[in-house]
């Protein structure tokens, strides 16, 4: 970054908040076109049975009905979807690949899997539709119980394999075998982790126009990776990839789930508009969100930790059932963050992690924000609080114990990452951070004085204190084209598709301090293939990182364009000129200089020629790919009262002192702190999706399945720490998962601490007031 | 959803096992039954509607197979509904017991269903299920007992 950046670290108001606050922003539900034709889907009602037959026949007569569309009418169009993401080389992986069919065939392996589309002059018309259509399913035995799954003489889900099990993988560091017999003390518990939605605002949708004139597609959709989505529908559909444009507006949340999934509505849409030479829309209703939309987090664990006396980890023993839903399309990026953030901040030298991914009767697992990271955190969190128990440590002491030191960085785990590479933390600086979240909480003041005379009140407040880790910014590479426009202003484009991220702020303050203008003056384009098409998406907290560090790199390249060009303009060597307020300028005589706009209109001169080795314009593209993902990291803290008679919990303080390197705009770092903090307390205390033995989804509307409302999330104080990565030029690290990546564990940790003495202990997640009574009643019973 | 239950009827055994096989007594007494027909030996279509909580007067076609009958005393039936908004599919099985009153014979009946539910009424009215399950039945008996107790 140039001398005098004015953006970098600034508190800058959101460029494209006027236009979200005054409803401006286009989302794939505003666009309409002429002549426009809706789409609804027959879903499956059966969790797992056999389909019989499907009888079309009444909805194609029902007049506003422009087509009907089974399996059978896909033709060679039917092919079961992509595997998106390649298992990384892990000796002795297994990996059974089963992927979804755009409509069910034969057989049906979630309730809402799609079995027809109708096409309608409405979506009135395609609502009622669907109830002319008559489908016969012969329903079999559901897989809902993981362990039930994998048992011998299970029914099969996916019939050519011998078992229910979709991928075995174990990873080891050390010998933990051989530490296991020197310890002093093993905890060994089982843990509980179970599943959610993402919840976004914004539903699913997508919208298509085939303009057969141009013989050219566009397709307006709710994806966070527009081009790996036009990529993969323009070789489905056998055209050009630049006869394909995908565009990502504003998307109202995206958390995972919209990733390049290619859905069977997204693959579906484009194939029957261009059949049928009409443009065509499909908006998810909130139901359909709950079966047809990916969700994330079923697992167990069977987990231990060896310690010494003094409270040191010798090792980490787990094994882990990992719930992947009806199919694999994603691969094993859940469960190996799982495996590898279970590490955490500690010096863990001995671990043994094995997991088996399970099939089961239930819509498809994929990354939902911490994506595998919270059980992993989860599980080690536990592990440390009950050793703290059993060896009479305190929590944040055995903490302290057991922190790698700034000395120790880059830290080589020796495993395998999600992204194929090995797991290495790049940097970090544990223990101040820890330090400062105590001190910020008052945790020695509080244990030692406050807490005895809360509980001496016969009030129930507990403390906790945890620490993660979370690997962001991972490649393979994104890119951005940034150009000086001769009004002066700014166009940035990059390929990665935002969702209230605030790209439209944080990319266009890297660019405004490379190029010395006003941020306002940055106008960003993002996932829009039409003006940006290399690149793959939004996930894994890697847009500021990888993209901005692409942004900064186009910047820095105009920015070097901009002083030849004005060097030679101004007859000045390049050395003395400056850049700010929109200008080039000689430094020692501000007055002689020329605007961006005005150079930028001599970059590209109506007579004369483009010397060789120059391009016309003030623009440039650059790319960026980190050969490996930086480590951000953190320790959140709370207190909170339990009502021991309703168990209602009610979060007293919440704080998150995190490092996500360096800080582009502490507001944005704040609020996604904010709004995973929420996430996580959702997952935590309130969210949680409820099947019964038939795998029949039984909270499949906001009426029953519960979010946190404002009133549910505390105030959440925040600490910055900066821990620059050396693996990108600006020291960025992701910050989009952090809030809720620990959250469940310190959820845990706290309710715990608030009911000492009663015997009540958490190994699952999420609690609700009506576990937390059962849990606290069954402690009862126990003592007496 | 498992619903099991007892009730006693007025009157004698042979009575209520007549009424149980003859549909128009059904449609009356069944809450929401639009139509019931007999088609078969010991099968029956029908449609009903039903409300539960966000979903009202959502309409099934049903068809009922009576099975394992053992006049007077027992019968299975097999229940298979399908409708806009989700089905239901199971069976109940129903024994009547007849017992010498001082006022003259009761029958006591003894149900037990197990019926899997699925699709929006599952995904949604789920809380409300049972209840709504459980006040259909009680409406349907009363009606039967009232039915009996008009015949008798």
């Amino acid at each position: 970054m140039p001398a005098g950046a004015r953006y970098l670290n600034a508190r800058v108001v959101r460029n494209e908040d006027a236009r979200l606050l005054t409803g401006r922003a286009l989302f794939v539900d505003d666009v309409q076109l002429p002549g426009m034709l809706h789409v609804a889907f027959v879903r499956s009602e059966y969790a797992h049975g056999r389909i019989t037959s499907v009888d079309v026949s009444a909805a194609r007569q029902r007049p506003g009905v422009a087509a009907v569309y089974t399996a059978e009418d896909l033709g060679a169009y039917l092919k079961p979807g992509p595997i998106l993401v390649s298992p990384p080389p892990i000796p002795g992986l297994v990996f059974h690949p089963c992927t979804q069919l755009p409509l069910a065939k034969d057989k049906v392996r979630h309730v809402g899997e799609p079995i027809a589309m109708i096409v309608a002059e409405s979506r009135y018309v395609a609502e009622d539709a669907l109830r002319d259509v008559s489908v016969d399913i012969d329903p079999i035995d559901a897989i809902v119980d993981l362990e039930k799954g994998l048992a011998p003489g299970a029914p099969l889900i996916h019939e050519h394999l011998q078992s229910n099990a979709a991928a075995h993988v174990v990873q080891r560091k050390g010998d933990y075998a051989g530490v296991r017999g020197s310890a002093d003390l093993i905890v060994r518990r089982r843990f509980l982790y179970d599943r959610g939605v993402s919840a976004a605002m914004e539903n699913r949708a997508v919208a298509v126009q085939w303009n057969a004139r141009a013989e050219e597609l566009t397709i307006w959709d709710t994806t966070q990776a527009p081009i790996p989505i036009r990529n993969g529908l323009a070789q489905m559909l056998g055209l050009l990839e630049s006869q394909v444009n995908v565009i990502a507006p504003f998307v109202g949340g995206g958390f995972g789930p919209k990733i390049m999934m290619f859905y069977p509505e997204e693959l579906l849409l484009p194939w029957a508009a261009m059949r049928l030479n009409r443009s065509l829309k499909w908006t998810e209703d909130r139901q359909e969100n709950f079966y047809a939309t990916t969700q994330e987090r079923g697992q167990v664990h069977d987990a231990e930790m060896a310690l010494t006396k003094d409270g040191r980890i010798l090792g980490v023993h787990d094994v882990f059932l990992f719930d992947t839903g009806a199919y694999d399309p994603y691969g094993l990026t859940i469960p190996i963050n799982t495996q590898c953030t279970l590490l955490g901040p500690y010096d863990i030298p001995h671990y043994e992690s094995e997991f088996t991914a399970v099939f089961t009767n239930k819509t498809i697992v994929t990354p939902v924000r911490g994506a595998g990271r919270q059980h992993g955190v989860f599980v080690s969190e536990r592990l440390l609080d009950l050793a703290a128990r059993e060896l009479g440590v305190d929590r944040v002491e055995i903490r302290k114990r057991n922190l790698l030191g700034p000395d120790r960085f880059p830290v080589n785990h020796e495993i395998m990452f999600q992204d194929s590479a090995p797991l290495i933390y790049d940097s970090g600086d544990y223990l101040p951070t820890l330090e400062q979240a105590a001190e910020m909480i008052g945790y020695d003041a509080f244990v030692r004085d406050e807490q005895p005379k809360l509980r001496a009140a016969g009030r129930h407040v507990g403390i906790g204190v945890a620490c993660y880790v979370e690997g962001t910014g991972i490649g393979p590479y994104e890119g951005a084209r940034v150009t000086v426009e001769p009004s002066g202003k700014v166009r940035c484009a990059t390929g990665v598709g935002t969702q209230g991220q605030g790209h439209f702020t944080v990319f266009a303050q890297l660019v405004a301090d490379a190029l010395g203008v006003d941020v306002e003056h940055v106008k960003v384009v993002t996932g829009d293939t039409r003006e940006f098409h290399w690149g793959t998406g939004t996930f894994a907290s890697r847009g500021a990182v990888v993209a901005g560090s692409a942004c900064h790199a186009a910047a820095m390249a105009v920015r070097e364009k901009i002083l030849n060009l004005a060097s030679a303009v101004l007859n000045v060597p390049k050395e003395q000129l400056e850049l700010a307020d929109g200008r080039v300028f000689v430094a020692v005589e501000p007055d002689r200089g020329l605007s961006l706009g005005e150079l930028s209109a001599k970059a590209n001169p109506l007579r004369g020629a483009v010397r060789p080795g120059t391009e016309p314009g003030l623009e440039s593209t650059a790319y960026f790919g980190p050969d490996r993902g930086s480590t951000a990291s953190g320790v959140h803290a709370m207190i909170l009262e339990v009502d021991a008679e309703t168990a209602t919990v009610e979060i007293k303080r919440y704080l998150v002192v995190h490092d996500c390197g360096t800080i582009i705009n502490p507001m944005l770092v704040e609020g996604q702190i904010h709004g995973g903090v929420a996430h996580g307390i959702g997952n935590a205390f309130y969210e949680q999706l409820v099947y019964d033995e038939q795998g029949q989804l039984l909270n499949a509307s906001f009426m029953d399945y519960l979010i946190p409302t404002a009133t549910d999330v505390p105030s959440i104080e925040t600490a910055h720490r900066e821990t620059p990565s050396p693996y990108n030029p600006m020291g960025l690290k992701g910050v989009g998962e952090a809030g809720c990546i620990p959250t469940g564990a310190l959820f845990a940790q706290a309710v715990e601490d608030a009911l000492a003495g009663s015997g009540v202990e958490i190994t699952e997640i999420p609690l609700s007031p009506n576990r937390l009574f059962e849990l606290i009643e069954r402690a009862k019973e126990g003592r007496t | 959803m498992i619903l099991n239950g007892t009730f006693t009827f007025n009157g004698p055994r042979a009575k209520v096992w007549e009424l149980l096989q003859d549909p128009a007594v059904l449609a009356k007494a069944l809450p929401g039954t639009k139509s019931l027909t007999k088609v078969g030996e010991n099968s029956y279509e029908g449609v009903m509607k039903v409300s539960v909580g966000p979903m009202s007067a959502a309409e099934f076609a049903v068809n009922v197979e009576l099975k394992d009958q053992v006049p007077p005393e027992r019968f299975v039936m097999h229940v298979d509904g399908k409708g806009g908004v989700g089905f239901t599919k199971g069976t109940a099985t129903i024994e009547l017991l007849e017992i010498k009153d001082q006022a003259g014979p009761v029958t006591v009946m003894n149900y037990s269903s197990d019926m899997q539910i699925g699709g929006k009424i599952a995904a949604v009215g789920q809380r409300l299920l049972e209840s709504v399950g459980k006040m259909m039945t009680k409406q349907a008996l009363d009606a039967l007992n009232a039915e009996l107790k008009a015949r008798l």
